[in-house]
Order: structure tokens, then sequence, then C-alpha cells
């Protein structure tokens, strides 16, 4: 994503940025399977250092105890829980919270590695997780997308260094 | 690919049927059960079985309780085990587990998994105390009536046979009589004689440039297209396809195979009992069929294709015999054991300039130095023409790239999947899977996990290029190889499990270009001037039971399910996953972020500078190959019964329709008396991409564990 960087004192530095997730189910095996359902999506904003999100779940197996906003080693990885975040105490909810992000939080949200880890009275260590993407399309199932699409990438360089083919 | 890694589980798998069927086989003469309900005690303690069920949890379950491999108890495991000692159990646990560091587990953690798995499974706590030296039959303390595996019954005796009298009396059943029961009847041999009408034999000009009614190789065509020249099927008639026939087949292991298709016949396999079949391909009527065996041999490997060539049927069985059959008749003209090592298998295989190509898979029996390649034999007798290892030994080229590992410590690199081939530059490419040696940082452990060109005449390797060095996440790069022709430059195309999809120039093997197709986390930098990937430092670093998540997961981004080239639009199309596997302390599979739950993607790229043309994703992953046509309409299959038609152009669903279970395996397409077909087989226990998600899908779809088949389909008639 490129940053539109200001530099009169009447503008912010940095224009807000959206962010999203899609909520899902925790590592799976045979054995915590049935306690880990449901599914949501959380939208959030980071304005500065101040990062605020707001989201919907459903299909619980046990009611939901805490969520925790966590900062994974890489995307799609795990990590430490930096901050507590509201929950509905339910099989179906709410989440929500703003807090303050450190540069290296931010870093780290503009790297993919902040994720949203929701736990139940079921899964105590967590129930539903996603990780914070920029904001993007996203279509349903079946549904052909043309051109371009979102497909996260921890890539150094990638898309700059994609100029055209060689040979 | 994990195989060495899953040879208990298949084996528990290999038993192949349920507790019920099991005991009612049990019931006819010739099967003997368990001992009845038997108290003696076992030889372990309470103390250690309460030990083993933590050690369990810590080192099986992520595999053996999540779908990715059989649980460990019950009947299917008993099939197995009862025959055996404790000692062979604790042997093989501790030789072959963990998957992704096998002998690595301590005696003293393998003795408490034995007790529980021996307690899991009925059997009484007693006073001893389990060694690594104790050996006691498991039918001598298991609890309950458990069958034993079949024994093979010989003889070429014909289906044909009325009911038998004596079944009301309680004597032998004639083949019919069981049939009609429901009992598993095996006979091998020729069991339905017959003769395939007008067959003509195929020549190397034919492979060359295959009539557009047959579909004579694995992927239609020497190139890796999985594509038709036939244009009946269209996007504005497809919606009118109607089934024309369906073939039940015999149910069980790895069914994941490409009905092959030669002058209105067509051949077809059955996995479990290496029972091979030619059909009217019209009309489903069957022509032949030779069960050549074994059924339930265990450790069985998919049989993803056949090879055709003059009037030859070549079939890889699943205990390594590699048969010549007449393909007119079914009878054996030849067969030579393909390796002298009880657990390997013929991986991949295929027919290039008159000679069978075939690569080895599951060849890492350490202490035998046994080692994976890819040879050649002649058509005409099965002698072996030349072989190329695809794991360099101290001394050979590619040699010192193991470090200091003997060479009976280097494995992997398994040949499992079939190759290509461009006759103009006499190349043939094949891929390598991971390897296996359980080192990381010694090299780059030549030649997995890469693509090799050999001199089609020869052997002799023309050039390599790896696209994942020192790889040992079980992502492999083993799949289809596509070639693909932009002007004066002969490209080569190939995505492998960390699901990026890598151009190269295939006369000379320099890396060109690539696309990441789906999210990956596992290279954190690719050369763009190499095509040399950068692990993510954790992972380089990491030792056993460390939690390291890796997007894709072994499911693969892209797995056995190959891709499709298409010629008139100049596009690749991959199926291709979205799961990430988390091991060490918390381990499972989980969907990859940013895929919003849908793990199956189907994309399309513009071969000539990968750019992206469409995509869709869904839920149910795709358990096919991409098929298609020049009729602009494509094919493929899914794990929730569903087979559909898309538009080349558009990515658009145009028809869709639910099979018996899980689409899987190879469409095909062919026509006949001017009609044009499309088959496809279904089948379940597909490895990786099948198993996987089956966790994932718990609770919201499910599907029947029977149905391996072949389904055909065409337009009404009046329609074209």
């Amino acid at each position: 994503m490129v940053l539109a960087v200001c530099t009169t004192s009447s503008i912010p530095a940095f224009a807000a940025e959206n962010y999203q997730t899609n909520i899902g189910p925790t590592p799976l095996d045979g054995s915590n399977r049935a306690n880990v359902l449901g599914r949501g999506s959380v939208l959030a904003t980071l304005d500065g250092t101040k990062f605020t999100l707001h989201g919907t779940f459903s299909g619980l197996a046990t009611p939901a105890t805490e969520a925790h906003l966590c900062m994974g080693s890489v995307m799609g990885g795990t990590g430490p829980a930096i901050y507590d975040v509201t929950v509905t105490q339910a099989q179906s909810g709410q989440v929500s919270g703003t807090v303050t992000l450190t540069p290296e939080q931010v870093a780290a949200l503009k790297a993919g590695k902040i994720y949203l880890l929701l736990d139940s009275q079921k899964a105590p260590k967590g129930n539903l997780w996603g990780w914070f993407q920029p904001a993007h399309k996203t279509v349903g199932p079946n549904v052909p997308e043309y051109g371009h699409w979102y497909i996260p990438n921890i890539l150094k360089d990638d898309n700059t260094a994609r100029k055209k083919p060689q040979g | 690919m994990k195989d060495r890694t899953k040879r208990l589980a298949r084996r528990t798998m290999a038993a192949g049927m349920t507790a019920s069927a099991a005991i009612a086989i049990a019931a006819i003469g010739g099967w003997h059960a368990l001992a009845q309900t038997a108290a003696k005690p076992g030889p372990f303690t309470d103390a250690q079985a309460q030990a083993g069920q933590a050690a369990y949890a810590q080192n099986c379950a992520k595999c053996h309780d999540s779908g990715e491999a059989p649980p460990l108890t019950g009947a299917g495991f008993l099939n197995v085990w009862a025959s055996r000692s404790t000692h062979d159990l604790f042997a093989r646990v501790k030789d072959t587990m963990p998957v992704d560091n096998p002998g690595s587990l301590s005696n003293e953690t393998v003795v408490p998994i034995i007790a529980w798995l021996l307690k899991n499974n009925g059997i009484a706590a007693g006073t001893t105390a389990f060694t690594p030296t104790t050996a006691v039959a498991i039918n001598t303390i298991a609890p309950g009536e458990a069958p034993q595996q079949a024994a093979q019954a010989g003889g070429g005796r014909r289906r044909a046979g009325g009911a038998d009298a004596a079944s009301a009396t309680g004597g032998p059943l004639s083949a019919d009589a069981e049939l009609r029961r429901g009992n598993i009847v095996f006979r091998t041999g020729i069991t339905v004689e017959g003769t395939a009408a007008h067959y003509t034999p195929i020549t190397e000009e034919m492979m060359v440039h295959p009539p557009a009614a047959d579909w004579l190789m694995h992927y239609g065509n020497y190139a890796g297209w999985s594509h038709s020249p036939l244009k009946q099927i269209t996007p504005k008639n497809v919606q009118n396809l109607q089934l024309r026939w369906v073939w039940s087949m015999d149910d069980g292991e790895r069914q994941q195979i490409t009905p092959l298709v030669h002058d209105g016949v067509m051949f077809v396999s059955n996995n479990i009992t290496n029972r091979v079949q030619a059909l009217n391909a019209k009309t489903g009527d069957l022509i032949w069929e030779n069960t050549l065996g074994p059924r339930l041999a265990g450790q069985q490997n998919a049989t993803r294709t056949m090879a055709l060539y003059g009037n030859r049927l070549f079939y890889p069985a699943t205990d390594a015999n590699l048969y010549a059959l007449d393909a007119r008749t079914g009878k054996i003209d030849w067969k030579i054991k393909f390796s002298s090592y009880g657990n390997d298998k013929i991986g991949g295989l295929m027919v290039a300039d008159g000679k069978i190509i075939a690569g080895l898979g599951r060849c890492d029996e350490r202490a035998l130095a046994d080692r994976c390649f890819i040879a050649a034999y002649d058509v005409n007798d099965g002698h072996q023409i030349w072989k190329f290892s695809t794991v360099a030994y101290s001394g050979e080229p590619g040699g010192d790239s193991w470090g200091t590992l003997t060479n009976d410590q280097r494995t992997g690199a398994d040949a499992w999947i079939p190759g290509t081939y461009d006759p103009k530059l006499g190349l043939t490419y094949w891929g390598t899977g991971q390897a296996k040696s359980g080192a990381r940082g010694i090299g780059d452990q030549l030649f997995s996990n890469a693509v090799v060109a050999l001199d089609v005449k020869t052997g002799k390797l023309k050039w390599y290029h790896q696209t994942a060095p020192d790889e040992n996440l079980d992502l492999d790069e083993v799949f289809e190889k596509v070639l693909v022709d932009q002007g004066e430059q002969k490209t080569l195309l190939s995505a492998g499990k960390k699901g990026i999809l890598w151009k190269l120039d295939r006369a000379t093997g320099k890396f060109l270009d690539y696309v990441p197709a789906v999210f990956q986390n596992v290279f954190v930098n690719i050369d763009r001037v190499t095509g040399r990937g950068t692990y993510r430092p954790d992972i380089l670093t990491s030792k056993p039971g460390d939690t390291r998540p890796s997007c894709p997961s072994p499911a693969g981004g892209k797995n056995w399910p190959a891709s499709s080239y298409v010629p008139e639009s100049d596009l690749i199309i991959l199926p291709l996953d979205q799961i990430c596997v988390a091991s060490g302390s918390m381990a499972g599979n989980y969907e990859a972020p940013a895929s919003d739950g849908y793990i199956a993607r189907m994309s399309a790229y513009r071969a000539r500078d990968l750019k992206p043309v469409w995509t869709f994703q869904q839920r149910a992953p795709f358990l096919t190959s991409a098929m298609t046509t020049a009729g602009g309409v494509g094919f493929v299959g899914d794990w929730d019964r569903t087979f559909r038609a898309f538009d080349l152009k558009t990515g658009k669903t145009l028809w869709s329709t639910r099979l018996g279970t899980t689409a899987q395996g190879y469409p095909t397409t062919f026509s006949v008396d001017g009609e044009q077909f499309v088959a496809v087989p279904t089948g379940y226990n597909g490895g990786s991409p099948e198993v996987r998600p089956v966790t994932l899908l718990a609770f919201e779809r499910n599907r029947p564990y029977s149905g391996h088949a072949v389904y055909v389909f065409a337009l009404p008639k009046k329609q074209h």
C-alpha cells in the first residue's frame, strides 16, 4: 500500500489506513474440532498510532470469554498478546477496542503480523483468529475476480521488483 | 510427500474395511478371528499408559487425531497389528516416527506411547513394565473379536457362475453368491475375459501428436497440458451435459486415477486391488479385467496413471511390480520388480521416445542405502535402459551438497509424479520431492525439490533447477512440468506446494520468472535473477518440537491435482489450496490469512508474462486436475462431490453436478463415433490435499467413504 505523505502542518502526517480480517478457527485437530467453531469479520482503522477495531462473530460452540490483539512472528504465525479488547460473552456478538500501538507494533501491523485472537469457554487458548490485512475487495464463493486480486505477500520488494519477464 | 511418514497410518487404512464387514468376512471359511475376549493383561503398567497418553498427544495426535493419518484405535488398528508383536509396534514407531523427524523419539518416549496405544485398544494394564524388547503377540492380549488381514486367494477364476446351493447348507459359496452377500471376493488373474476389437497400435507419432479423440497419457500430451483439442462441448451447450454411464470401482486406498482412452477403449485401475479394467468408453461395458493384486497390501501408493504404447498398457502396481499388459486382452506380457526394497513404490510413469520412464518414491530405507531414481525401460521386455538417481552420493555430481551425511543418510527426492517430454530437445522433465535426511543447513541436498532435465536416450542430466533447496517442510516441488513455447523461447512452468508458479527456460534451465499464486510465509525473499528462495530465519533454526507455522501446509498451495495449459488463450490454470499448518506445541491446520475461509482457489495466469487473468475461490478444496478443451470449457471437481464446467475466458461456472463422493483424480475427455465425452473419477484418501481439509470441514460438510467410480458425461445426442 502506498502512503500519502503530507508535509503541511495543518494536515495529519498520515491518512488513516483501513484494515480488515476474517476470523476463522484456530489450528484444528481431531481432538479440539468440536470446540473450535464459528466465524467473524473485523474492520479496523489505523490513525497515526491509534488502532480501532470493531467486528462481529457467531457460531461459537461455547460463549466467548476474552479477545486479544497479538503480534505474530510472521503473517500467519503466532506470538504474544499485546492488548486485550472487548468481546461479547456469548456464542455470537461483537468485538471492539481502541489501542495505541508502538512504532514496532505499527510496523508489525503493516507487515501483516498483528492478529485478533478470540477465546471461548471450551477453547480458552484461542477459538477464532485472523491476521489484519489492508482493506481490500472480497467476493463470495465461485465469483470470479479479474486482472488483480488480493493475496498477502511477505516477499521483500516483490511488487517493485516485478518488472518484466526475463529471457 | 509424507510417505514414510504415513506407513503406519496407511497400513491401518490398508485394512480398508469396516469392523462389521471384516467380522462378516471372518465368518467365512478360510478366515480366522482373534482369540476370544482375551483377559490376559498387557505387558505394561497403568502408569506407563498414563504417561503415554501425554506423549501421544505431544508427538502423534497432530496427525493421527487430525485426519491426516488414520486413528490408531479400533478394528483398523487391530487388523494390521493383531498378528504382530508389541516389539514390532515399538520398532515401527521408533524407526519411522514422527513425521518430520523419524527416529528422533527416545526409548523413554516411545515405550509409554506403546503402552498407551495398547491400553487405548482395550488391552488391560498389568504389573509388568513394557520395555523396548518386550515381544508379546498382540492377538493374545487384544480383547474381543477382530479380524485378521485377508490372505490372498490365488487362481484365475472367471467371474461367471450362479448362486451356489451350498450357501443354504453352510458350505462354500460361489464367487457370485459371495458377492451378492456383500462379501469381499478376491481372486487374481484374468477375472473377466474379453478382447478390445479394432484396437490399433499406438505409435511414437501418435504420442507426439495425440489423436484428438484419444487421451493417451496422463496429461493428454507430452507437454503436460491436460488439454484436449475437442470442441463439441462449448460454453453455450455445456449446461446440457448428461450422465451417460458410471462404473463403480473397488473402494479403499488411494484412488486418484487418470482414465486413459484409445480407439474407444477406456483403461482404469483400482488402487486397493491392483485390478485393471478395459471399458467400452462409449457405453461403459466391461471388455476385460485383470486382477493383478495384491489386495490390502498396506503402505500403498496412489496409482495416478498408467501408460499406453503399441499394443501394451503399462501398470505400476502398488507392490512396485511394473506390468506390461496386452491392451487388447489384459493378459500379462511381462512384468518387472521396479525396486527390490520392500517399501518402495512406483511414482510417476510415462512413455517417451518409445521407452517407459518411471520414477521411484518412498525410497527412504536409510540403513539399506535405498535411494530414489528415474529410469527408462524397454517397452518390449522391461529391461532397464538407463537410470538417474535423484539423490547424489558422495563423489557424484552434486554429492557435496549433503554436507557430511553418509550415503545411507541421504534420502528423499522422490519422483512421485509423471514427467513431461520435449521430443525436439530430446529432454524429459521430472520433478522431485523434499529431502528426507532430517538435516537442515547442510547444503542443497541435490537433487531434492528440483526440476531435472534428462536426455531421453541416455538419462544423463542436462540441467537442473532447484526451486526449494534444503527443504524439509514437506513442501514438495515435484508436480507437473508444463512445456509452453513463446515464439522462439521454450519455457517450462510448474508450481509446487509453496504455491509459487515458476517459469524456466527449458532448454537451459535458466530461471525466468515467478508469481506467488497463494499466500506463503516460508520464503522471505526470492532472488529475481536466480529464483533462489531465502527461508524464514526461524525455519532455518527450528528444532523438532518448535512451533513453526507454515503457509501453505503440506496439503500444498498446489499439489498433485494438475494444472492445465490452454494454448488457444495462453492461459495456465491452477487448482490451489489455502491451508496453513502449525507444528510443535500448537499443531493443527488452519485457514490461510486473507483466505476468508475459502480453502480452494482456482486461478488463471497468462503464461507469456504470468499476468493474473481470473480467479475464484470456494470452501471445498479441488481434488481433480484442471482439464481444459478447445471448446472453451474447463472442468474441475472438488472434495464436496461437485464436478463443474467453467468458462475458460471468465472463470464463471457454467454447469455443475454432484457425484457419489469426492471428485478425485484426473478428468479426461475423448470422443467416440463423433461424440465428445468427459470422464471424471471419484475417490477418497487423496493424501494431504484431501485429508487435511477433513478436519477443517468437520461439522459442515460430509461425504461418503465409499463410491470409487468413474463418471462419464456427454451432451444429449441431438445437441452436437
